[in-house]
């Protein structure tokens, strides 16, 4: 690595020094106390995966070039080089990472792993190292914002096939308008994914409830958020956000995944209109007495997977389990749950990457959680931990099945 | 020679001590003001009813450490404890505060048992950090800070004890040290008569010349966890 790199990278790293950061790069003791609470040191327990493991390579890295102390006695906080090795552990480092700042709740001065591994993915950006993967489908996100008209016909189509499956799924009323799009003055704007089911299982809770909603043209995930681009997580986002704000919505209704909550409700500052999750909703349609299930029909026992943007990170623990307990004759909690939950492992955009073996050891947490259990039916409110859990599921041969909440609801309205 | 380094450690060397402490710090919140804001929450739920009592409460009683280790939360709430009397005693050693005397004693309060609880918690900290997995996490920084911790304290405490039991002819009366200590707010900064003709003056050079280390490196060290605690802990429910 030239120095000219070495330059760019360290301008990198400055523009990453918030004042949390200058906190979490400044406060950590190395007590320990953090060592064993990833779950992906659980699995595979190495140095290299606690979270003072991961924190520390930032660390060593900012104290070289940014703290005298680093400049002047390297040996006094190990500070090390930007180089090949070091860019290959920041690599290993961030995006083994969840971000499901599991580590934090234990850490005695709550810091903040997953923020300040935002230095190392600036790094490896900075560099063209961070993963293809992420930086496709992030690039393919903000291509998308920009020129929103070329796709809007295409997706039309698709939306009016996906209209006759909800209209089946309502018992056979005429498909039309089932799920609007561009409704002006709409109470509700409904935020899903790429998939026809986190689209066709809403549009049949919304419409069943009457609500006057209308379906964004975007898909509701942050590639850029996983990837660690802050420009790119604040345009995708803005993509919604301005979307929300020209049709005047009240509410902005996030599907069924933790991350694309967590961004609009606590991390893009105040807005005009609520930022609520599709559970919460659900649970308030219940509430209203809008929607009713037929209650306690599971028989099998079934358990809650807490995704940690949706519980830890976004404050939702108790209205999916309430849910649950209404369908389920049988529910039983898992230990440790919600602040101390284990992370499945799927998080941060992992399973957007080619790691499956990681993966699966990674899952071990929740593996020995599940099974604890004894539960035959699994739910959890996010799409990439629906899509881990089958991942630990295939991994470990277990006799269990994997559901969404919503998805549930949809096949259980009364 | 001898003569003029230890003039030095007792009386400029503490100014620049002092002086590197507070101006660090100053500094570091300097940087830290300067710092951009963050536009939304780091918030982890439940944040708690009162978010700011609450990260008074985690940072005083520490209770994530007492979840994950009852004896390390025992010697940190210990170490805490007893350097705050640390801090208070060495105050009363410049001069009387009536405000100390709400439980009346001589100088200083927990004399004796405060040196005893820091030397074991100092070693505690430090012979943990020869075990895995500490031992993998820990950086030259960790080890020699609880050394210059150990050795500040082990001579402050030989100062204590060894004038209690009269070892020696070791009994520095508590004037010599005020007079000295006070003097540092004066023009004429001295080490007192008292200190000087004691046998164990190199003692009270030694354990002045540690603790002035332990305060220059403070700010640029993690110690500044106790300066910044408190706001991350905020941070952890705003």
């Amino acid at each position: 690595m030239d120095n000219e790199k070495r330059k760019e990278l360290i301008g990198l790293m400055k523009t990453r020094l918030t004042r949390p950061m200058r906190y979490y790069l400044d406060l950590c003791t190395r007590c320990g106390l953090c060592y064993d609470t990833c779950h992906v040191f659980y699995g595979i327990p190495k140095k290299e995966y606690s979270p003072v493991g991961r924190a520390e390579v930032v660390r060593r890295i900012f104290k070289k070039y940014l703290r005298p102390s680093g400049k002047l006695f390297p040996f006094w906080g190990d500070s090390k080089e930007i180089d090949d090795h070091s860019m290959d552990e920041l690599l290993d480092a961030a995006f083994s990472c969840t971000a499901c700042r599991r580590c934090m709740v234990h850490c005695p001065f709550a810091i903040d792993t997953p923020f300040l591994l935002g230095i190392a993915k600036s790094l490896l950006i900075g560099n063209e190292s961070a993963p293809d993967e992420l930086s496709i489908l992030a690039d393919g996100a903000v291509e998308k914002g920009k020129s929103i008209d070329e796709f809007k016909d295409g997706f039309r189509e698709v939306i009016k096939d996906l209209e006759k499956e909800v209209a089946v799924k309502l018992g056979g009323v005429p498909p039309e308008g089932l799920i609007p799009m561009d409704k002006a003055g709409a109470d509700i704007l409904f935020v899903g994914l790429s998939g026809a089911h986190s689209i066709v299982h809403p549009a049949v809770i919304l419409n069943s409830a009457g609500a006057n909603w209308t379906l964004s043209w975007f898909e509701a995930v942050n590639f850029g958020a996983f990837l660690g681009d802050p420009r790119k997580m604040d345009f995708i986002a803005n993509r919604i956000i301005n979307e929300a704000k020209a049709l005047g919505v009240k509410e902005v209704v996030i599907v069924e995944c933790g991350t694309a909550y967590r961004i609009p409700k606590y991390l893009m500052g105040p807005q005009p209109f609520k930022v609520s999750s599709i559970v919460e909703v659900i649970h308030r349609f219940l509430s209203e007495g809008k929607i009713k299930l037929n209650e306690k029909t599971i028989t099998d026992p079934v358990t809650y997977h807490d995704p940690c943007q949706l519980g830890r990170n976004g404050g939702v623990y108790e209205e999916p389990r309430e849910i649950l307990s209404a369908l389920a004759a049988d529910f039983r909690d898992m230990t440790p749950n919600r602040k101390y939950n284990w992370c499945c492992g799927g998080g941060g955009g992992l399973v957007a990457l080619d790691n499956e073996e990681f993966r699966i050891k990674s899952g071990k947490a929740k593996y020995d959680q599940i099974v604890a259990t004894g539960a035959k039916i699994v739910v959890s409110a996010c799409e990439n931990c629906i899509f881990q859990l089958d991942t630990i599921k295939a991994g470990y041969s277990m006799d269990v099945e994997m559901k969404s909440l919503t998805e549930l609801v949809a096949e259980n309205l009364a | 020679m001898w003569d003029s380094i230890y003039y030095f450690v007792m009386v400029p060397m503490v100014y620049i001590a002092f002086g590197t402490l507070f101006g660090g710090i100053l500094f570091k919140f300097i940087v830290v003001l300067r710092s951009p804001k963050i536009k939304g929450t780091l918030a982890v739920f439940p944040r708690g009813p009162v978010p700011k009592l609450g990260a008074l409460r985690d940072s005083f009683f520490i209770p994530d450490a007492f979840r994950k280790d009852k004896v390390f939360w025992f010697f940190i709430i210990a170490f805490h404890a007893a350097f705050l009397l640390l801090i208070i005693g060495h105050l009363e050693l410049v001069r009387e505060f009536a405000l100390f005397q709400i439980i009346p004693h001589y100088v200083f309060l927990g004399a004796g048992w405060v040196g005893v609880v820091l030397i074991a918690s100092t070693l505690y900290f430090l012979f943990r950090r020869f075990k895995s997995p500490w031992r993998e996490i820990s950086v030259p920084e960790d080890y020699i800070i609880l050394l210059l911790l150990f050795l500040a304290f082990i001579f402050g405490s030989h100062m204590n004890l060894a004038s209690r039991y009269g070892i020696a002819g070791f009994d520095i009366p508590v004037q010599s040290y005020r007079e000295y200590l006070s003097s540092f707010f004066t023009s004429t900064p001295h080490v007192s008569r008292g200190i000087i003709a004691s046998p164990h003056y190199v003692i009270v050079v030694l354990h002045v010349f540690f603790a002035n280390l332990f305060l220059m490196l403070f700010p640029f060290s993690k110690m500044v966890h106790s300066v910044f605690m408190f706001a991350a802990q905020f941070i952890k429910r705003k």
